[in-house]
């Protein structure tokens, strides 16, 4: 029996890395994994001190991609503390931009990031499907590559409209938004997005939004891809077939564990429907299984992490950053802390959403095939489904209600603790920050990338991607797609490594190179 | 011309820092050259592709490897630019190549008449910052002529 244990190089990334995976594989199948952060971060640190409300600045700037989900959980946390409720304008403009953000994120991902290895010559040579997804994704040359970055940039012209700033807006303050977009600007916010919507709806989806809503089961989302040559030839449509016929749908079962914190509170009086005041439900999900979604079953464990070990798994409330890279040498192997809900791991992402939301597809999906790579990616392609016409409305409804508030004063932060949870683009992201005396006293952050990068917790129990990893097969250890498949469906949020740029050639490497958001 | 000095880069880690150490300076300058725009770009990547839309003259202000000595300043004209390693995936890290390389083809208003980078090489000192911030705005009005 071959057995190999060895890093892998997945080109995820940068240059320098962030992020290592180690890999046992044996007679060419991954038979045990490590994922590994390999930088210490210390945001929570840093926090410490700092006026009440330097997370609005500061946290945003954490990721280049996602600096929104950053300041939104940022200033729900505040809001919190403060006891206040936006107005309901400024709810809507708060997750108009969030959406577009999530939206382009979803889409650069899917195609830039994920569908990109669709033309990896080496390991699609012989897939029947092979040359024309070369002339699709294409690095920097892809028809579908092109056209997603030029689409995507003008969405995000809504953030910069609604921001009054980019990039880096802080428009979200505690207790609404500080400025009110002028009617010409908003109506510009509706032709924008009607224009992007037309633009999904042919290029990606091939279909209406309301007919991709109609698909309840995977006998429907093969009639659908038979009914119509828009529908196989859209970029949806030719990432099923091709993920198909390359085995996505084999690869990548992960934990069959769930979580969403919900979000994008609803304004109270809004023509938009959602699930207990939210457009994205709150859960945790076995399965398909669902169980009501409670805040204070989240902990963080550190037996296998670089942190001071405080004993028992804590509640981000209490828990502490405290880098400690001695002692546990053979045991602790990530910069990464675990975190874990009711003692479980568990994914998150635009699958998860689609689970707790009730999604039909996802839900037949995973009772029929469990979670995989395909089932995964596919959730976040059609995310923005989900989310276009809620936008269109609240758009609409800025017009209609212009003259309302936008914002209800907060002249300081109380003393006081609060939670920001959210889903990021890459699902559950957290900030708990507790405020005395006008300062930081304490702030933890919990991305997204942490739950689904974990490293193991005090039981063994791997974190959600290193468990996705068992069962792979790995045909080329030099070219190891398959591993990459399985690791960017969960779309690991790879940001804030170095970031220069290198006049040397890139190493050949055993590591990832990658940054990776602790 | 019009012209922008986009400073990148992590101010979170010191190694990237450079650029934004950069801005900071640029920021705290009492006479600021009329037509001159000084922006944060921070991590962006992709999402600095608006900012290109505008025709002038555009000065990218980050942290360098590899060109020269450390506690030198280098100054790259948009070929040297595009030399550079580009990664095949977009991600979260996307450098100015990759930006530069996708930018005629998703332009929606005027490409840039002239791009340069400043770039620092190494741990920037006071001096490096400060040298950079008059350098950048010195090419920034009136081209990089007399630093090639």
């Amino acid at each position: 029996m071959a057995r190999i244990s060895k890093g892998i190089n997945i080109p995820l990334n940068r240059v320098e890395g962030d992020l290592e995976i180690r890999v046992e594989i044996e007679d060419g199948i991954i038979t045990d994994a490590w994922s590994s952060g390999t930088m210490f971060r210390g945001f929570e640190k840093m926090m410490h001190g700092r006026g009440a409300l330097d997370g609005l600045v500061v946290t945003p700037r954490i990721c280049g991609i996602c600096s929104l989900t950053h300041l939104t959980a940022a200033v729900e946390a505040l809001d919190k503390i403060s006891g206040t409720i936006p107005p309901d304008n400024a709810r809507r403009l708060r997750n108009m931009a969030l959406m577009v953000e999530t939206i382009q994120s979803d889409i650069r991902q899917a195609v830039l990031m994920f569908m990109v290895d669709f033309a990896n010559k080496d390991a699609y040579h012989n897939h029947p499907l092979g040359q024309e997804a070369c002339l699709r994704y294409s690095p920097l040359a892809g028809r579908a590559s092109i056209e997603v970055i030029r689409e995507t940039k003008r969405l995000l012209q809504i953030v910069a409209i609604i921001g009054g700033q980019w990039p880096h807006t802080s428009f979200m303050v505690p207790g609404g938004v500080t400025s009110i977009p002028e009617i010409t600007k908003t109506l510009q916010c509706r032709i924008i997005l009607e224009r992007f919507r037309s633009w999904y709806e042919r290029t990606i989806l091939g279909c209406s939004l309301e007919r991709w809503q109609e698909i309840s089961s995977i006998s429907d989302l093969d009639a659908w891809l038979d009914e119509s040559p828009s529908h196989r030839e859209s970029e949806l449509g030719f990432f099923i077939r091709f993920s198909r016929q390359a085995g996505l749908d084999s690869l990548g079962k992960g934990p069959n564990r769930f979580l969403s914190y919900g979000n994008l509170t609803l304004p109270i009086d809004t023509a938009v429907k959602g699930i207990h005041g939210r457009l994205i439900g709150a859960g945790f999900a076995n399965g398909t299984t669902l169980a009501p979604f409670d805040p204070a079953m989240i902990t963080e464990e550190v037996s296998y992490s670089w942190f001071e070990q405080g004993g028992k798994p804590v509640h981000p409330f209490d828990g502490t950053t405290t880098p400690y890279a001695s002692g546990k040498s053979n045991q602790s192997y990530s910069w990464i802390k675990a975190p874990r809900y009711g003692g479980e791991v568990a994914e998150t992402g635009p699958l998860a959403e689609a689970i707790i939301n009730g999604i039909p597809l996802f839900k037949d999906m995973i009772t029929k095939a469990g979670p995989n790579a395909f089932t995964r990616e596919l959730a976040r392609l059609v995310r923005p489904a989900s989310l276009l016409g809620s936008m269109a409305t609240w758009i609409n409804e800025l017009l209609e209600r212009r003259e309302e508030n936008f914002y209800h004063s907060v002249k300081q932060i109380p003393d006081g603790q609060g939670a920001g949870m959210i889903q990021a683009a890459r699902g559950a992201l957290g900030h708990w920050v507790k405020i005395q005396d006008q300062k930081i006293s304490h702030y933890q952050i919990i991305t997204p990338t942490s739950w689904n990068g974990s490293p193991r917790d005090d039981g063994g129990i791997r974190g959600a991607w290193e468990e996705a990893l068992i069962g792979t097969p790995v045909k080329d250890i030099n070219n190891p797609v398959e591993a990459g498949h399985v690791i960017r469906s969960f779309d690991p949020c790879l940001v804030c490594a170095v970031h220069c740029v290198d006049k040397k050639k890139r190493k050949k490497s055993r590591s990832i190179p990658s940054g990776v958001n602790l | 011309m019009t012209a922008s000095i986009i400073c990148i880069g992590n101010r979170f880690v010191p190694e990237d820092a450079a650029g934004l150490k950069v801005f900071d300076r640029l920021q705290k300058m009492h006479h600021f050259p009329y037509g001159v725009t000084i922006i944060e770009g921070g991590l962006a990547g992709l999402n600095l592709l608006p900012l290109l839309e505008q025709g002038g003259r555009v000065v990218f202000v980050d942290a360098v490897a590899g060109f020269t000595q450390p506690g030198e300043i280098v100054l790259l004209d948009h070929q040297e630019i595009m030399d550079t390693p580009r990664p095949d995936h977009f991600n979260h890290g996307t450098g100015l190549a990759y930006l530069l390389t996708v930018l005629p083809r998703v332009c929606d208003g005027k490409l840039p008449e002239e791009i340069v980078l400043v770039g620092l090489e190494g741990e920037p000192t006071l001096q490096m910052v400060e040298q950079a911030a008059m350098m950048s705005v010195a090419i920034a009005t009136q081209g990089p002529m007399e630093y090639r």
